[in-house]
């Protein structure tokens, strides 16, 4: 027999999108400074409110000192080593269509397995689930065609599929520079309304130098046809991505829009710092998934990138909902609390999560759901997994304003450890201000026992197979809340990260 | 088909099994009865190389290959299956997804294809069927939240979903009401051939009377002390272990 | 975070510094005065301050709650049957109105009359049972010594009636006082100790109170808290226990609310086999504030603990409870289970609640649940649906909510006695809300 069978011997992550796309590029020089910002916009051809906007951010942010209150180590980042603007060389207009992109992109694409063509993305992944399960839940069944795909690579948005299909339903998916050429009223109105210029650090930094990102406006009454969904890839060296996502959904309307994010494999350490603002409207609903995959580091620690993101949703509309799902398997050091505004009567705010921390990440992440309007109500399922050396904190924030009359909370965190040389810890805080709110909050911490891994190998299975199971089954809760398709390469992600040789 | 010679087993340096001796041939059916804390779930964890066990001396062969210095699952892939005693719960990861996993490991291992979904499906619904699981419990985590009975049901029904060489029941039939005694037994003759064997560990002769057993083994204190045809089940059911002169409490201890 | 640099800091008041721990032997004297050189113009906490965040706004150190308080009238002790006493009174022990054990195996002296080798052991392991990063003003309790009171059990001894503390505070003028408890239990042996906090007079004052608790292996010490002082009385405590190996330490600590309630019950299991239980009510009204804030570090394997907390907050009242269970790396089959439960009885009321693991071992289990809620609508529907009044069913419920806590209180006087304030608290609650 093997020396060992303990479940961390079969954890081993070999990051599989590490590769690096040669493809020329107009990079800035490393630095921040007003011109950069002034650069910046000029470059992109930005109207004037739009750089009084930016400069404004860069001061309050100059005032700033990085926060430190996360439970997690790194040397701080040295924001003037930054490259703040990097694109894909391309004629100054932008691709008409995909035949005009750089192929050399495109295959990038390709074998991220993300589907630029139409066509192809038309043909779809459907039934990529395990039949099985596809069967066993036989009213799911996939009914995925497609998925409007927003690909932005480094600081600029490459391409936009589907664009014309989505203009029949009113609906505006675009990356935000051009929203801001197109639909600046728009952008003018709820940029910022969620995430104020001055909200933290890295909010303000990305408020002054983001360089691109996604917006969605969906209008009055419009149930949004297809998925929305970009992919975010960090490729120049020394750069930063500071993306800048915006989501509308007006009165009844409804969407649901998933990013995926992937960077090469280098040495140094790069930073990620988005910032993401939903607005839902009178009876509205947006559906947020994250599936991040940003490069990690390696075994031991070097490299990887920072994600320190803000991503906040008003629920600003009587019964609107805000749900947010993400898989997190990258980046060396994450910081991020999607939250909810539950301003509206009777909204919901929804966390679904699933981070899984391997060698020697650290993640602290959570929630944040603020109840303000009468009966909103909020759920949290966070689901931490950690193996290797790393260290993952739930930290989470459920409060009741006195205005809540009736508001509930449930939260349930989940830890599940593997291997003796990992933390897992929980944060939680709760704050009621309001005698006819509830708040439910429940945790707690298992491995994989022995017993279960006895179960699964004595039926023949082998014990990587069964850890890569049993986690897969711990997350259950969270992966059924994302498109199926989704699901399934959410759940493929964590077998890769969980993936490695028999001790 | 299974040899096993002068098996000594202990558990973090206390001896449990203390030279077993046995052999069961193709197509037999074997029961081991004994008093409570004898060996018999040692017995049938060892044989499928629970690592909580240390094998301090003798050797199984299973169809003349050497079981020790096989893995768990090589061991299961070999043809080995055990009901446990205590079915363990794998919360989220559904009976269904569990089983073909299983099932379509075990059929590479034999250098058949995949099952496809629909063929899978078809089969799991009628292995329900024979133990009388609704097909709802298919989704169900595997053993999440089951009865006890439920549980031992549902190892029944992976047994015939992987058609073992050697099946290993330890108690399965505790806990089980009348009917579900007989679907179980039933569940197991169905499975019964002349190229398969069954060791049935169990407490009562009841079982035996659906599940004829070719030959009965008496364990005590971490030996066989008696081996006898169905015949012993029922005078052990009658007279006690007191009977063969076991001291109730000193094999135990 | 990023505001830090926008909250200005207090530092403490010079006033709290002065000279004195005269009656104090050299080590015990040369300590206090360490800490007070260490914490002079100390920042206070403040809403930045992790661990203050919910209670910095009620951390009011005036200068005139420094001057050390003074007898001011005659203070009521109350008789209990059945146990020796030692009554601290203003942080000083008051030997005549204590009545002692004689017996062999137990030893209760003022640090005052320590010889000169027992008071440098204690200099040694006084404030070692505590995190200093979280609870800063347990430094101030050492660097205003006067006396204190050392508690020591030799290996195997029983004591056969709890050991009941009176600390009484004269509230007729206001001042502080700082009283300090040390207990050292040898090895196997077994104690209870109570600890109540009372006071007369409506002036403000402060209490900054330590206790700390040693028990040896196999040591078995129930301690019960009862922080009964007035609103006007702000009390600052801090319990710090080191719990050896197969040692057993269970503590009950059952407050009310004041202008400033905070206490940090921190205990260490540093020996296999150890177990703590921590259970702990508190309720607040009118304006008072509460905070218990426990830690329990699982620093060896094989340790259990059990933590059950439960609030109640009426009126405008604010209660807190942070919870912290941290297990160590290689602390392999720890066991903690922590629950809070908490009722806002008004809609003015305010519970911030904080359970936090921090887990540091794979094969352990931990769990923590904690609930803000209110009565339940359908009992309540019940109970009046039988011909009782609301009011009286409201407080029954809440009774209920604290019942089962109470009923582990091992000593039936006290259980009574904290029954009756509780319900007296709960109805009166009750009644100013329907008024
Ligand atoms: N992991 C273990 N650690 C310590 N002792 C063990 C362990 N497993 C089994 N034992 C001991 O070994 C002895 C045999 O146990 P076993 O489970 O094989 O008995 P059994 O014959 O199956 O009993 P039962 O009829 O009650 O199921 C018992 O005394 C048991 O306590
Ligand atoms: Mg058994």
């Amino acid at each position: 027999m093997a020396e060992s069978n303990k479940p961390e011997d079969f954890v081993k992550h070999e990051y599989e999108a590490g590769f690096v796309t040669d493809i020329e590029s107009d990079t800035f020089e490393p630095g921040l400074n007003e011109d950069v910002i002034k650069r910046l916009s000029q470059i992109k051809g930005e109207p004037e409110w739009m750089l009084e906007w930016r400069l404004e951010a860069y001061r309050q942010f100059q005032e700033m000192t990085e926060p430190n209150w996360q439970k997690v180590n790194f040397d701080p980042v040295d924001l003037q080593s930054i490259s703040y603007y990097s694109a894909p060389k391309k004629d100054t207009d932008k691709p008409q269509s995909l035949d005009e992109v750089d192929p050399e992109l495109l295959r990038t694409y390709e074998k991220l397995g993300i589907p630029l063509h139409e066509q192809k993305a038309l043909a779809g992944v459907a039934g990529a689930g395990t039949p099985a399960e596809a069967e066993a839940s036989s009213e799911g069944g996939g009914a995925y065609s497609n998925v409007a795909v927003d690909a932005v690579f480094d600081s600029v948005s490459v391409v936009t599929t589907f664009k014309e299909k989505l203009a029949e339903a009113g609906v505006i998916f675009c990356s935000i520079s051009e929203a801001l050429q197109e639909h600046p009223e728009l952008v003018k109105k709820y940029l910022g309304s969620v995430v104020p210029r001055g909200d933290n650090y890295f909010a303000s930094l990305n408020s002054a130098v983001f360089s691109d990102g996604s917006f969605v406006y969906v209008p009055k009454g419009v149930k949004c046809p297809m998925e929305l969904s970009t992919y975010f890839r960090i490729n120049a060296e020394n750069t930063g991505q500071f993306e800048r996502t915006l989501i509308i959904a007006d009165e009844g309307a409804s969407v649901s829009y998933l990013e995926g994010c992937t960077a090469p494999q280098r040495d140094e350490n790069q930073l990620h710092a988005a910032v993401v603002e939903l607005v839902a409207l009178d009876d509205a609903e947006i559906k947020y998934s994250t599936v991040q995959n940003w490069y990690p580091g390696d075994e031991n620690g070097n490299g990887g990138i920072f994600n320190f993101v803000t991503k906040r949703g008003m629920a600003r509309g009587r019964n609107s909902k805000i749900s947010w799902t993400q898989v997190e398997t990258g980046s060396a050091v994450t910081w991020k609390y999607p939250s909810c505004v539950l301003k509206g009567d009777n909204s919901v705010g929804e966390f679904y999560s699933v981070a899984l921390t391997n060698n020697y990440q650290q993640a602290d992440t959570g929630t944040k759901m603020i109840h303000l309007g009468k009966n909103t109500r909020s759920t949290i399922i966070a689901k931490g997994i950690s193996a290797g050396h790393s260290d993952q904190s739930y930290r989470g924030l459920v409060k009741f304003q006195p205005t809540a009359e009736g508001a509930r909370n449930f939260t349930q965190c989940d830890s599940l450890l593997i291997g003796d040389k990992c933390g897992a810890h929980t944060f939680p805080y709760i704050e009621n201000k309001n005698s006819s709110a509830t708040v439910e909050h429940e945790a707690t911490t298992s491995k994989v026992s022995d017993e279960q891994m006895l179960f699964c190998r004595q039926r023949g299975i082998d014990p990587e197979q069964a850890v890569s199971m049993i986690v897969n089954g711990f997350c259950k809760e969270v992966f059924k809340e994302l498109p199926m398709e989704f699901a399934v390469e959410a759940g493929k992600l964590l077998e890769v990260s969980l993936e490695g040789s028999v001790g | 088909m299974l040899t096993i010679k002068n098996l000594h087993a202990s558990v973090e340096g206390t001896p449990i099994l203390k030279g077993i001796n046995l052999e069961i041939k193709p197509g037999e059916v074997h029961a081991v009865m004994g008093p409570n804390g004898s060996g018999k779930s040692t017995l049938a964890q060892v044989l499928v190389g629970h690592e909580a066990f240390e094998v301090t001396e003798g050797e199984i062969l299973f169809d003349g290959q050497n079981l020790l210095e096989l893995e768990v699952e090589e061991r299961a892939l070999a043809g080995l299956f055990l009901a446990f005693q205590y079915p363990v719960e794998i919360p989220g990861v559904s009976n269904l997804q569990f089983l073909r996993t299983a099932l379509n490991t075990l059929r590479k291992h034999h250098g058949q294809d995949e099952l496809d979904a629909p063929s899978f499906m078809k089969l799991a619904k009628e292995k329900a069927k024979q133990v009388d699981l609704s097909p709802d419990f298919l989704k169900r985590g595997v053993n999440e939240g089951f009865s006890g009975g439920e549980k031992k049901r549902n190892e029944i029904m992976q047994m015939l979903m992987m058609e073992p060489r050697l099946g290993i029941l330890d108690e399965t039939d505790s806990g089980l009401d009348i009917d579900a005694l007989k679907t179980i037994a039933n569940g197991v003759n169905t499975l019964r051939a002349d190229d398969r064997s069954f060791l049935v560990v169990t407490h009562y002769q009841r079982l035996l009377n659906h599940i004829v057993p070719d030959v009965v083994h008496v364990l005590a204190n971490g030996q066989i002390i008696k081996t006898g045809d169905k015949q012993l089940a029922m005078e052990l059911e009658e007279h006690g272990y007191g009977w063969l002169g076991i001291n109730e409490a000193e094999a135990a201890g | 975070m990023t505001l830090a640099h926008k909250t200005p800091l207090t530092p403490l008041d010079d006033a709290f510094t002065p000279e004195g721990g005269k009656q104090l032997p050299a080590p015990l004297k040369s300590l206090r005065d360490i800490r007070s050189k260490a914490i002079t113009g100390m920042a206070l906490p403040n809403r930045r301050t992790e661990n203050w965040k919910y209670s910095s706004r009620y951390l009011k150190l005036d200068p005139e709650l420094a001057p050390q308080t003074q007898a001011t009238g005659d203070a009521d002790y109350r008789s209990v049957e059945g146990v020796y006493r030692l009554v601290i009174r203003n942080g000083l022990v008051d030997l005549e109105s204590s009545a002692l054990p004689t017996g062999d195996g137990i030893d209760i002296r003022r640090f005052a009359d320590l010889d000169d080798v027992t008071a440098q052991s204690v200099a040694r392991k006084l404030d070692t049972t505590l995190d200093h990063g979280t609870t800063q003003l347990a430094a101030l309790n050492t660097a205003r010594l006067e006396d204190g009171v050392l508690i020591r059990l030799s290996a195997d001894t029983s004591v056969d009636q709890p050991v009941y503390i009176q600390y009484v505070t004269d509230a007729g003028a206001s001042g502080s006082n700082y009283p300090r408890v040390m207990v050292e239990a040898g090895q196997g042996s077994k104690m209870t100790l109570v600890e109540e906090y009372i006071s007369n007079g409506d002036q403000p004052v402060l209490v900054d109170s330590v206790s700390e608790l040693l028990l040896d292996d196999s040591a078995n010490i129930t301690y019960i808290r009862l922080c009964m002082d007035p609103a006007n009385v702000r009390h600052i405590g801090a319990t710090g226990v080191k719990v050896g190996a197969n040692a057993r330490f269970d503590s009950h600590c059952i407050g009310f609310g004041g202008d400033l309630r905070r206490h940090d019950l921190q205990v260490r299991l540093e020996g296999q086999g150890g177990y703590a239980r921590l259970n702990g009510i508190a309720l607040t009204q009118d304006r008072q504030h509460y905070d218990n804030h426990t830690a329990i570090d699982h620093v060896v394997p094989n340790c259990d603990s059990d933590e059950n907390y439960r609030c109640l907050a009426a009126d405008r009242s604010h209660a807190i409870f942070n919870g912290r269970i941290h297990i160590h790396p290689d602390a392999q089959q720890s066991h903690a289970d922590m629950n809070n439960k908490n009722l806002l009885l008004s809609t003015n009321a305010e519970i911030d609640t904080k359970p936090e693991l921090e887990i540091y071992a794979d094969d352990v289990t931990c769990a923590h649940g904690a609930t803000v809620g209110q009565l339940d609508e359908g009992s309540l529907f019940y109970l009046t649906s039988r011909g009782i009044d609301r009011d009286t069913a409201a407080t029954m419920l809440s009774m209920a909510f604290v019942h089962e806590l109470v009923g582990q209180v091992p000593l039936e006087d006290i259980r009574e006695a904290v029954n009756t304030r509780l319900t007296d608290f709960i109805e009166a609650s009750f009644r100013r809300a329907a008024e």
